[in-house]
C-alpha cells in the first residue's frame, strides 16, 4: 500500500518583540480608536486630495495627448497603451480614497480593457480616449460620490463599449 | 485602562512608486507619531535599506517598476540572502480581486489592504501586525505567517500533528 507521509511542518512561535516595544498603557494611540479619532485620521488622509487632483489632472492631459497622437501614428501605440494602463491603475487606486469612487469605477473599466495589451487598434485607442475624457470630466466638475443617474449610465456605457471592442487583444 | 500603541517605537518602510499614495501613508504614520518612516519607489532600494538597518513593518504596493511587490515579498520570505524573513508586510494595492489576495497570502503576506483605502482600514492593518503577531509556518512549499486565521472546527486529519516545533 502506498502510504502518504504527512508533510513536514515547522511551526515557529510568533515574534513578540515589536508588540512588547510598542504596546503600553500610557503613550500613543488607543488600539481601538474612538469615532472622533478616526475622523481626525481620515482628515490626515484627505490632506493629499489637492495633490491627487493636480497630479491626476496632469497625467490625464499628458496621456490624452499621447493617445490622440497614437491614433494617427502606429509607432506610438505601445507607449500610449503603457501610459494609459499606468494612469488607469493609479486612478483606480486613489480615486475612491479621495471621494471620487466614480473615477475608480471608470478607471477599473479602462484597466480591464487594457490588460495584457502591448498595442491597440485605432478603435481601441478611441475607447481608451473616451475613458480618459470621462475621468477628466469627473475631475474637472469635481463629481464626488457615485454621481447621478447620468454619470452611472455613462459608466455602464463605457464598460459596454470596452467589452465590444476588447478583441483582438495583442 | 485601554492598551495604546506607541508608534514612535516602530520603524516603517513604505515601498510605493506612486508619490501620492506613499505620501498618504507617510502622513498617516506621522500623524500617529511614527518618526522613523522611510519611503522608496523600488524593491531594490528597499533591500538596500533592509540590509543596513532594522525595519519593523513594511508597507508595499504590488505594482512596482522592475521587480514587482510580489517578487519582493517572495525574495523577502524565501531567499537565502533575505535580510529579514520574518518582517511583517502589509500589501497595499489596487489589485484587489480574490485571486490576487490568495496569491499574496500564499507567498507570505501578513496583511492585505485593497486600494482605494481609508484611514480606518489602514489603522486596523497596522494594529493587527503590531498587536497580533502570528506563528510562522515553514514547509517545503510555504514560508510565512500562519494562514489559518480563523479557529473553525475541523474533524479531518491534523497534518501538523507530527510537526516539529521550534
Amino acid at each position: 500500500m502506498n502510504e502518504q507521509k504527512p508533510p513536514k511542518v515547522q511551526i515557529i512561535p510568533p515574534r513578540t518583540e515589536l508588540k512588547q516595544r510598542a504596546v503600553n498603557f500610557t503613550k500613543g494611540f488607543d488600539v481601538e480608536l474612538a469615532p472622533e479619532q478616526l475622523e481626525e485620521l481620515e482628515k490626515v488622509v484627505q490632506r493629499s486630495s489637492d495633490s491627487f487632483v493636480r497630479s491626476i489632472g496632469h497625467d490625464l492631459a499628458e496621456t490624452r495627448q499621447l493617445v490622440i497622437a497614437a491614433i494617427g501614428n502606429p509607432d506610438l501605440r505601445g507607449t500610449a497603451i503603457e501610459k494609459s494602463a499606468d494612469l488607469a491603475y493609479s486612478t483606480k487606486a486613489l480615486g475612491g480614497t479621495f471621494d471620487y469612487p466614480l473615477m475608480t469605477q471608470i478607471a477599473k473599466s479602462l484597466e480591464i480593457f487594457l490588460a495584457h495589451r502591448t498595442t491597440a487598434s485605432r478603435r481601441q485607442l478611441m475607447v481608451t480616449q473616451l475613458h480618459i475624457d470621462a475621468i477628466y470630466v469627473i475631475l474637472a466638475s469635481r463629481v464626488t460620490g457615485f454621481g447621478s443617474s447620468i454619470e452611472q449610465a455613462t459608466t455602464v456605457a463605457l464598460a459596454k463599449l470596452a467589452s465590444r471592442y476588447a478583441e483582438p487583444r495583442e | 485602562m485601554s492598551a495604546k500603541i506607541d508608534f514612535s517605537k516602530i520603524s516603517f518602510l513604505v515601498v510605493d512608486g506612486d508619490k501620492i499614495s506613499a505620501q498618504v501613508v507617510f502622513d498617516t504614520l506621522s500623524y500617529l507619531g511614527a518618526t522613523d518612516v522611510q519611503r522608496v519607489g523600488k524593491p531594490e532600494e528597499a533591500f538596500r535599506i533592509l540590509r543596513t538597518r532594522q525595519i519593523d513593518v513594511i508597507i508595499t504596493e504590488w505594482r512596482l517598476r522592475g521587480m514587482d511587490g510580489l517578487e519582493f515579498l517572495d525574495s523577502l520570505r524565501n531567499s537565502t540572502s533575505s535580510p529579514n524573513r520574518f518582517v511583517p508586510v502589509i500589501m497595499l494595492t489596487a489589485h484587489s480581486e480574490q485571486q490576487y489576495v490568495t496569491t499574496a497570502r500564499d507567498l507570505g503576506i501578513t496583511e492585505f489592504l485593497a486600494k482605494p483605502f481609508n484611514a480606518k482600514a489602514l489603522y486596523s492593518r497596522l494594529i493587527s501586525v503590531i498587536t497580533r503577531p502570528r506563528h510562522f509556518i515553514n514547509t517545503s512549499t510555504y514560508f510565512g505567517p500562519d494562514r489559518r486565521r480563523r479557529q473553525t472546527p475541523f474533524d479531518g486529519p491534523d497534518r501538523r500533528e507530527s510537526s516539529t516545533r521550534n
